[in-house]
């Protein structure tokens, strides 16, 4: 809830002057400036609760400490979270919150990434006086169909209903009961159902709500994380990706006021999917002279489909791409087919066009494509203007005898995946490329030379996306899961003949100065690193 | 010093109850008056009359309604007749007695801030005040105080009863303006005050049964004429429900100011079964009790009581008898707090259920001596840390008891019975239930 004003007041937050538009609360004043304060109920993308009582502050010149999530900063404020009123009260604040608490953090997903901890590592009292029986409440309550309840752990901070009422708008969520057995739970006859349930698993600060898709799979802290964006629709979510050598466990969103605020949808989160190794094609294929041959390497198929494309001419060869490569593959795709192979018969394969506009005021997008705009701008630029049914009576004449395809890789929002891989059989050489596996097109009869070149997914390489509003979001490489697979823009290098130009860095540049930690694991480092040579003795 | 007759003059006679006895005791005058006034003017008589919220916060009554905006956006006035304080029962008596002395002193009040329409929330077990308000109201509609145009003045205004469902929180301003809206009685955060965004997110004005009565004195009197009784600071007079181990318990109304021995011993009629004072709860059950010593020189009224440490609150003066354990008093006091705490805000949440579960250890013989100092700690903790006065309600009674008789907690957690009665606690323990 950020003012709209202009005006700016002055205040001082713990010996530091500040300057913030009028309206501003405290917290928001010290979240923007990024102090510490302690804070379960309050969440910058909701309304305020004020329940917590976590958020304590001195204002100078008032003896009773206030909540800093609902006092306005007024000009010359004098505020202050560090004295030792506020932090006796702030203990105090989280020791209530934990007499009833079950402690059970070794069993409990949140443990790692949990508010209880990590704001009793900062604030806490470390001399918990409760003697008394917890409050007993309910466990592994089944609230819909993504989201399990663990009431004791839940500390009533209203976050998840507050959620439902305001963002999603679903209602599915309220308190029940009185005083210290109040639980949260869903309306009677309800679920919690929506596309949006998942976020409030990533606001509860406690173990409370738990994601049936992650619960009991990773311990957090096996977990790296990456920032990119979400490619399962044209809004592009700012998302955190998870994962770890296995490979992707979770997407988070990340806020972005502009593009998703704190939020994204459920099917979002399952973007993971198509990426891991399970789903993913491994190695290249080809199927000459009537029967698929031994599995190669991707660069070798890619080798083989540019001998194959040696006879190409602009009339008989066409590529095909679709908004789910970033906008440098497209310029690198449609330039090197435009001057390469001379050819303007390039196509979009677009099945959600017709959807495109459609929007459910939130963030989901008809088009399940994150760069259909990338791929409009690059048409204009390069000049070309097709219609995808001309691809369709030049296959079917054959007229097209070699066809290039840059397949999606969320293959699951491409109802129309088979029956167009179905037609891009038709054509003589067909040259797949795709990070998905592909079950069709090992079944078609009729096949006659098809190269199935694999290809990495938008994680794994850097690049940008422009959304539904022409954002053009850039994201980094986040990790590797398919080590041996190629870039879009590797591949159609190497169709064209060329080799790709490795760089190979050397030792200094591998490891960049600021990067590198005192303790990492080189030989060095393990050489000093006496205590883990002695414990093997102990 | 003897009781004063002025709210409650005509009470003693039944035919009080219908509008025809009502008018014939004086009734609907000040109304009639009232309404060729300008609205300004009551307030400001409210205001210098020295009216204080009769409730338990003691707050400026026309200093209340003087915070209402200053628009023509609609506003809301609200009767607090939800009456859930332990020992407090003198609201109900007034509706059930004088129901149109409260609807009078509504209308008069709604004119005075402007609102159109009016509720009375009244507590869900006060069946007769209830029905005696319908039929007040009813009445009222007929003779045409109440509805469209009333007298001929060109103002409007509509009342109506809401029947609470026995939540304590529902008698905290916001608590009941949450219940009112349909939503769970929960206090609301403040800021925005009730005046400025209440009832409906309107400003809203909530006052209790008392207080609005009282406004039809006022403008009897004339403020002046109101300051007459009571001191300079706590003006008028006030009811007073006398419970506990009393000779005669009840409703005394006395001006502000009046000692509370001689309500004891004097209207009371003494300590029952000839036992001895021991403490005395002059408040309601939120208010810090006093030991005998001092409540033999305690005067009734805001600031005498305050200087005590202790607080007037809504008039309920609960006197308890040296055969009383002190241990077991706190543990009936932190278990309604336990029970009733919305739940809304940790400290209180917690901090009620805790106390709760450390004072019937207590009282089961399974203390420990460091939970006495631990239930000041809490108490300490929860008070003026939530969003209503819940919380220090539920703190204030721990601190005070334990302070003024640690004697009867240390012999308690030592011995593992009472100090008074010799026995441990055979009761179940209520904090068990939950």
């Amino acid at each position: 809830m950020q003012p709209t004003t202009n005006t700016m007041v002055k205040c001082i937050i713990n010996g530091v002057d500040l300057e913030v538009k009028q309206g501003t609360t405290i917290i928001q004043a010290m979240y923007d400036n990024h102090q510490k304060i302690a804070h379960y109920c309050w969440h910058p993308g909701l309304s305020i609760a004020g329940v917590c009582r976590l958020c304590m502050v001195e204002i100078a010149g008032n003896p009773r400490l206030q909540i800093a999530c609902n006092t306005v900063v007024t000009e010359g404020m004098n505020i202050n979270n560090n004295s030792a009123k506020v932090q006796e009260a702030v203990k105090w604040g989280l020791d209530f919150h934990l007499i009833n608490h079950p402690l059970d953090c070794p069993v409990c997903d949140q443990a790692g990434e949990c508010g209880l901890q990590e704001q009793y590592m900062e604030f806490g009292q470390y001399n918990s006086e409760m003697a008394e029986k917890k409050q007993k409440k309910n466990k592994v309550v089944d609230l819909g169909p993504t989201i399990v309840l663990d009431s004791e752990r839940c500390i009533l901070c209203s976050r998840c209903v507050r959620f439902t009422d305001e963002v999603s708008k679903t209602h599915e969520l309220g308190i029940f009961n009185r005083g210290d057995h109040a639980e949260i739970s869903t309306h009677a006859g309800k679920e919690l159902n929506n596309k949006y349930s998942l976020n409030t698993v990533d606001i509860c600060p406690v173990g409370a709500l738990t994601s049936k898709d992650f619960r009991f799979r990773q311990r957090v802290w096996y977990l790296k994380d990456a920032e990119t964006v979400c490619n399962g629709c044209s809004t592009g979510c700012n998302v955190n990706v998870f994962f770890n050598k296995e490979g992707v466990f979770r997407v988070k969103p990340k806020h972005n006021e502009s593009v998703n605020g704190h939020w994204m949808c459920d099917d979002g989160r399952d973007i993971y999917k198509f990426i891991n190794k399970e789903n993913r094609l491994l190695k290249g294929q080809k199927f000459i002279n009537g029967s698929w041959k031994a599995e190669t390497h991707a660069g070798v198929a890619a080798k083989d489909a540019s001998e194959v494309l040696k006879s190409a001419t602009a009339d008989n060869t066409a590529l095909v791409v679709t908004g789910q490569l970033t906008n440098e593959e497209l310029n690198k795709a449609i330039g090197t087919f435009t001057t390469h192979f001379k050819t303007k018969n390039i196509f979009h394969w677009w099945p959600h066009q017709e959807k495109a506009k459609e929007f459910d005021g939130l963030l989901i997008r008809g088009d399940k494509n994150p760069n259909s705009n990338g791929v409009i701008a690059a048409f204009n630029q390069h000049g070309i203007s097709t219609q995808f049914s001309d691809l369709e009576s030049g296959l079917t004449s054959g007229k097209i005898k070699n066809l290039v395809v840059i397949g999606p890789e969320n293959t699951p929002v491409y109802s129309d995946l088979d029956q167009k891989i179905e037609l891009f059989a038709k054509a003589e050489n067909f040259i797949f490329m795709s990070s998905a596996k592909n079950d069709k097109l090992m079944n078609i009869n009729s096949l006659k030379t098809a190269i199935v070149i694999p290809l990495k997914t938008y994680i794994e390489k850097a690049g940008s996306f422009t959304n539904h509003a022409g954002v053009v979001q850039s994201f980094k490489k986040a990790t590797t899961i398919v080590s041996e697979a190629l870039t879009a823009t590797e591949a159609v290098t190497l169709l064209t003949g060329q080799n790709l130009q490795i760089q190979i860095l050397d030792e200094k540049q591998l490891f960049i100065a600021e990067n590198k930690r005192p303790d990492a694991v080189t030989l060095d480092n393990r050489k000093k690193n006496e205590f883990v040579f002695q414990r093997g003795k102990m | 010093m003897s009781e004063v007759k002025y709210l409650t003059e005509f009470y003693h006679l039944p035919e009080f109850k219908n509008i025809d006895g009502y008018k014939k005791n004086g009734g609907y005058k000040q109304l009639e008056k009232a309404i060729k006034m300008q609205p300004q003017a009551i307030i400001d008589e409210v205001k210098t009359s020295g009216l204080r919220g009769r409730g338990g916060a003691g707050f400026s009554t026309g200093m209340k309604w003087g915070f209402l905006p200053k628009n023509n956006e609609p506003r809301y006035l609200l009767c607090n007749a939800d009456e859930g304080e332990p020992g407090t029962f003198k609201d109900r008596m007034m509706m059930e007695k004088a129901p149109h002395q409260l609807v009078e002193g509504m209308i008069i009040s709604a004119f005075a801030i402007s609102s159109k329409k009016s509720y009375i929330y009244v507590r869900g077990e006060y069946d007769d005040s209830i029905n005696a308000l319908e039929i007040a109201i009813q009445e009222a509609y007929k003779a045409g105080y109440l509805g469209k145009n009333i007298l001929g003045s060109g103002f409007d205004h509509d009342m109506d009863i809401y029947r609470g469902a026995g939540a304590y929180i529902c008698g905290e301003e916001t608590g009941m303006i949450s219940s009112l809206e349909g939503l769970k009685g929960q206090p609301k955060l403040k800021p925005p005050f009730p005046a400025v965004q209440g009832y409906l997110k309107k400003p809203t004005i909530v006052n209790n049964v008392e207080t609005l009565a009282a406004v039809k004195y006022v403008l009897r009197d004339g403020a002046a004429g109101y300051r007459k009784y009571g001191t300079e600071k706590s003006a008028g007079t006030k009811l007073f429900s006398l419970s506990g181990n009393i000779v005669k318990p009840g409703n005394y109304e006395v001006p502000l100011g009046y000692p509370l021995k001689d309500m004891i011993y004097g209207l009371g009629g003494g300590i029952k079964n000839g036992k001895k004072l021991k403490a005395v709860i002059p408040g309601g059950s939120s208010a810090p009790v006093l030991n005998a010593e001092e409540s033999e020189r305690a005067l009734l009224d805001y600031e005498s009581l305050a200087n005590m440490g202790t607080m007037l609150g809504s008039g309920a003066i609960i006197v308890i008898d040296d055969s009383k354990c002190m241990v077991e008093c706190l543990a009936n006091l932190t278990y309604f707090y336990h029970h009733e705490s919305c739940g809304q805000c940790t400290p209180c949440r917690e901090g009620t259920g805790w106390a709760d579960k450390i004072t019937h250890s207590i009282l089961s013989g399974k203390g420990r001596m460091q939970d006495i100092e631990l239930l000041i700690k809490i108490a300490d903790n929860m008070k003026g840390r939530t969003i209503c006065a819940l919380s220090d309600a539920a703190a204030l009674p721990i601190i005070s008891f334990i302070t003024k008789f640690r004697d009867e907690f240390e012999y308690f957690v030592r011995e593992g019975k009472s100090k008074v009665k010799g026995t441990a606690y055979k009761g179940h323990s209520h904090a068990a239930h939950h």
